[in-house]
């Protein structure tokens, strides 16, 4: 079903939406800064960017989650896992790749014989309004990672900027819960039209030049390349890649408190900080930027789709804007696909 | 529906020193809660996280057999936080425990073969639940020879001391214990684990070969079980790798696309052959 | 391309492939342009052929020294602005490295463009960009205009002094006059005339954005521990998440252990993706390290960091 919103409209119907729902969505914290968090006042909502940092995937999997409480008095330890979610959720304004990311880490939460209870239980009770793309970034190659700026796939309902109103899909049971909202409107007849326009746009903006189909089976033949031996080179090993990047989902535990009283807690991880795999004994199966950078590429490309059949990134080109010695993932892609590792640079 | 992160309850039954030089200790549960006791169904080689709240959780491979009802054990190396903690465990203490996680010796595959068991320091823990179990009289029957190579540093780092004794007397047993270095009460053989596997050289022929130890000796043993013609797909070790979640949702334990807490910890060699070699 | 930089790149190739031609060393690590405007990124070049590919401009922002750790067993030439020289010297006195296995290609520094303010400045994504002498032009699919490079320039960089790396064995341009562009850093300034109170909540409220990818630590070539005390888990010092305390302490930890040894390159915030000010802190503390103890970093290769040493004499004054 396809509706409209205006956008004078737009702080009321989300006040609508605040009334029965707790709302999550993209929101500054300083200029040129934005991450998606839980909003208290409609005005903090801010879709402008095309990008936030930090991926949507935090609404599902925080950065910093305690899994339950503990208490120790005498020999007895009692623990408590964390209350589920009373009030259902609405994640608004993440873009098809994050959206897609959220339904890969899903894949890897859900999958049996273990039940991520923690992922899952806010999974089903939110509901996912996506945002289209009209302004893909230079660095978006989502067309090439299986995506595109205007995938409805994950997405409950979906959102596209129309200048002055947003055009509204409902495109699942959940999103059309949402059909009675009183702002929203019949459609016009020539939102349809724009639509396909600003698809078009985007699209040819974007373009699919970036050899992510096949790259597994071209990585089969690779772990023990050259390739390998030059790309990691100028990695300083900081995480930023690992945790702005949507569909990355490693975490440590730990436990916050003393043995009478506190929490478990997970924490994101990063495959390529050097102590992720370190062993207590000493003994790190991978020692080196080469083996971690390796890893970060492989489990991507490689190991991920031989288990779920997809490869563990959309495209949002996150990793390459912030890389602070710009590493750009396209090329790396771009390389093994190519027979000249003396030209490799990344 | 079940947190697979929720630590169970168990008590501390007993707790002991294994070794002289007091960093291996051997702690024997049992289950405060007799649900959770039934729902624990589990196979030589499998493991477990133990907890100690405010310190955390670490893995360790379950020791005791399934054919042992009475308690699980699990025999700690003092290294970390973790183990330093369960170190400090006192009988009637409670501790958490996940699992049983991971898969196990492949036991059916060794159903009318021989099986030839090959152990190195701490990591005897698993094997021994492997011999136990295999040895029990209902499962006895099942394999063939069963033949032990189990070696130490000195002798006073053996694990399972009593047991070995016990082992020894069996005639349907193969135990052969071997120890880098001697003392003065030790009869029985002195020498490195592959040398001493070179020397007994079992054959080959219908057995499956079973190593675990430290990495060092795991690199020169298995040119040993080459040149006795062990085909890789009979060779299985168990890995030990940093570990979390333990159910293949964490990331970190992974070697290429296979997890070794999930997917793992036991691997044949024909398996490892094929990933990339960071382990 | 601006004149001036286009003839320091022509000098950087033309040393580079001769220190690799001659087999003086076994890699050169300098600047390449890579995929997006306002970028460059670190390159390592080992054959004569491959200096080509080495450029110079005012988006050589990375701190180059950082690298020796990963290579310090190899013999390096360096491509490095009066920073990054600084940085190496104070590394060379905590013996971080064999200083007769590098050579230093120095770059009297125009001082480096600060790539965000730039991108804040226009409407849109910016798809190219050219320095022509002081200005710089930039183009967007819909725009196109001229910035002062002078209003866009880094805040370590306007306050920096030492822009002639003067310990490189070889320059590749005329030493650049000794001078800041402002007297103290900007952020310091704002921050020195706030009260105690506000102070904090400033810092509490910048720390607050935290993602822990600690990208701050590791573009740092003065962060090198084996173990972080971050990291630390006998003792554990602090937890892992997003505590606000706990970030408030790593930064201010870290910032202390740059005391006497920060360059004042500002790669830390540079590197940071969430848009932290890193640099007021750490130039605060070089401000007083000069004014206590009257030293800078890495101005000669015998003086060690005072906090890194003492004598007998030292009075207990500054301690008070």
């Amino acid at each position: 079903m396809m509706l409209r919103l205006d956008k004078r409209d737009f702080k009321k119907f989300l006040e609508d939406l605040m009334e029965e729902f707790d709302l999550y969505a993209p929101a500054s914290l300083v200029e040129g800064v934005s991450v998606f968090k839980k909003i208290d006042n409609p005005e903090e909502v801010n879709l402008t960017p095309t990008l936030t940092q930090k991926p949507a995937k935090e609404t599902f999997f925080p950065q910093s989650e305690p899994m339950f409480n503990y208490k120790t008095e005498g020999h007895k330890s009692q623990m408590k896992s964390l209350d589920e979610i009373k009030r259902e959720r609405i994640l608004l304004g993440a873009r098809p790749c994050d959206i897609e990311a959220i339904s890969i880490i899903e894949k890897v939460f859900l999958s049996e014989p273990y039940t991520d209870v923690y992922f899952l239980e806010k999974r089903k009770k939110t509901t996912l309004i996506g945002l289209g793309c009209n302004q893909p970034l230079s660095t978006c190659f989502c067309t090439s990672a299986g995506g595109g700026p205007f995938l409805r796939m994950g997405s409950d309902i979906f959102l596209i900027d129309l200048g002055g109103a947003y055009s509204v899909e409902l495109l699942t049971e959940k999103g059309r819960l949402f059909g009675k909202n009183r702002f929203l409107k019949e459609a016009l007849p020539e939102d349809k039209r724009q639509i396909k326009e600003l698809e078009k746009r985007a699209f040819e903006k974007i373009g699919v030049s970036i050899p992510v189909d096949g790259i597994e089976k071209r990585l089969d033949l690779m772990t023990e390349s050259s390739f390998w031996d030059r790309v990691h080179e100028k990695c300083v090993g900081c995480r930023i890649c690992t945790y702005l990047c949507p569909t990355c989902h490693c975490f440590d535990i730990v436990d916050e408190g003393d043995h009478a009283r506190g929490q478990r807690v997970r924490n994101w991880d990063s495959c390529l900080s050097s102590l992720y795999s370190l062993e207590t004994s000493g003994h790190n199966p991978r020692p080196t930027t080469r083996e971690r950078v390796r890893q970060r590429l492989m489990h991507k490309f490689n190991y991920f789709p031989k288990i779920f059949n997809r490869v563990a990134c959309v495209g949002c080109g996150r990793c390459i804007q912030y890389c602070p010695v710009h590493f750009d993932i396209r090329q790396a892609i771009i390389w093994t696909s190519s027979k000249r590792p003396s030209e490799l640079k990344t | 529906m079940k947190n697979p992160y929720l630590p169970i309850p168990m008590v501390v039954k007993k707790a002991y020193v294994e070794t002289t030089d007091q960093m291996l200790r051997t702690l024997e549960l049992v289950f405060l809660n007799k649900t959770d006791e039934e729902a624990f169904q589990y196979l030589p080689g499998q493991f477990c996280e133990l907890s100690v709240l405010g310190k955390g959780e670490a893995p360790f491979g379950i020791a005791s057999s399934p054919t042992e009802k009475s308690s699980l054990k699990f025999t700690i190396n003092k290294a970390g936080v973790v183990t330093t903690a369960l170190h400090h465990l006192e009988e009637g203490d409670e501790v958490g425990l996940r699992g049983p996680l991971g898969n196990h010796y492949p036991i059916d595959l060794f159903e009318g073969k021989n099986v030839l068991i090959i152990g190195g320091g701490f990591a005897f823990t698993t094997l021994r639940s492997l011999v136990v179990y295999l040895s029990h009289p209902e499962n006895r029957s099942k394999v063939k020879e069963i033949t032990i190579i189990y070696g130490a540093r000195m002798p006073g780092l053996l694990l399972y001391k009593e047991e070995l004794a016990q082992w020894e007397k069996r005639d349907d047993l193969n135990l052969v214990v071997t120890v880098d270095w001697g003392d003065k009460d030790w009869k029985g053989k002195v020498g490195l684990v592959p040398n001493v596997l070179e020397e007994i050289a079992p054959s080959s022929k219908d057995t499956y070969a079973v190593i675990c130890g430290p990495p060092i000796m795991i690199k020169f043993t298995f040119p040993k079980l080459m040149a006795l013609k062990f085909p890789n797909e009979r060779i299985y070790t168990s890995l030990e790798r940093r570990m979390k979640c333990g159910i293949g949702k964490c990331g970190r334990c992974n070697i290429g696309h296979l997890y070794v807490c999930k997917d793992g910890p036991v691997f044949s060699y024909a398996q490892l052959e094929k990933l990339p070699k960071d382990y | 391309m601006d004149e001036r930089l286009k003839k320091i790149q022509e000098k950087i190739r033309e040393k580079s492939k001769e220190l690799l031609s001659k087999k003086r060393v076994d890699l050169i690590i300098g600047f390449s342009n890579w995929t997006l405007p306002l970028r460059t990124t670190p390159v390592f070049i080992r054959t004569p052929e491959g200096t080509e590919s080495l450029i110079w401009n005012s988006f050589c922002e990375n701190n180059l020294a950082t690298y020796i750790h990963k290579f310090n067993r190899f013999r390096v030439g360096i491509v490095v602005k009066g920073c990054d020289a600084r940085s190496l010297t104070a590394l060379s006195l905590e013996k971080r490295f064999n200083p007769d296995g590098i050579f230093l290609i120095g770059v009297p520094c125009q001082r480096m463009v600060d790539r965000r303010k730039v991108a804040r400045a226009v409407k849109g994504e910016i798809i190219r960009v050219e320095e022509r002498g002081e200005e710089l032009l930039v183009e967007g699919e819909e725009f196109k205009t001229v910035l002062e490079k002078r209003d866009f320039l880094y805040p370590s960089c306007q306050v920096c002094i030492h822009r002639t790396p003067s310990q490189a064995h070889f320059l590749a341009d005329d030493p650049v006059e000794e001078f800041p562009l402002v007297e103290t850093h900007p952020e310091v300034d704002v921050f020195e005339k706030k009260p105690p109170e506000e102070r904090w909540r400033y810092f509490e409220s910048e720390t607050s954005r935290c993602i822990r990818c600690y990208a701050c630590r590791q573009v740092c070539p003065m962060c090198y521990c084996t173990e972080c005390f971050v990291e630390c888990l006998r003792p554990k010092w602090i937890e892992g998440g997003l505590n606000p305390q706990d970030l408030q302490f790593y930064h201010i930890v870290r910032a202390y252990h740059q005391t006497g040894r920060c360059s004042g390159c500002g790669a830390c915030e540079r590197a940071c993706p969430m848009d932290i000010p890193l640099t007021y802190l750490t130039q605060k503390l070089n401000q007083d390290v000069k004014e206590l103890f009257g030293f800078e970093v890495g101005l000669d290769s015998k003086t060690p960091p005072p906090l890194s040493t003492y004598e007998v004499e030292d009075k207990g004054d500054f301690i008070k």
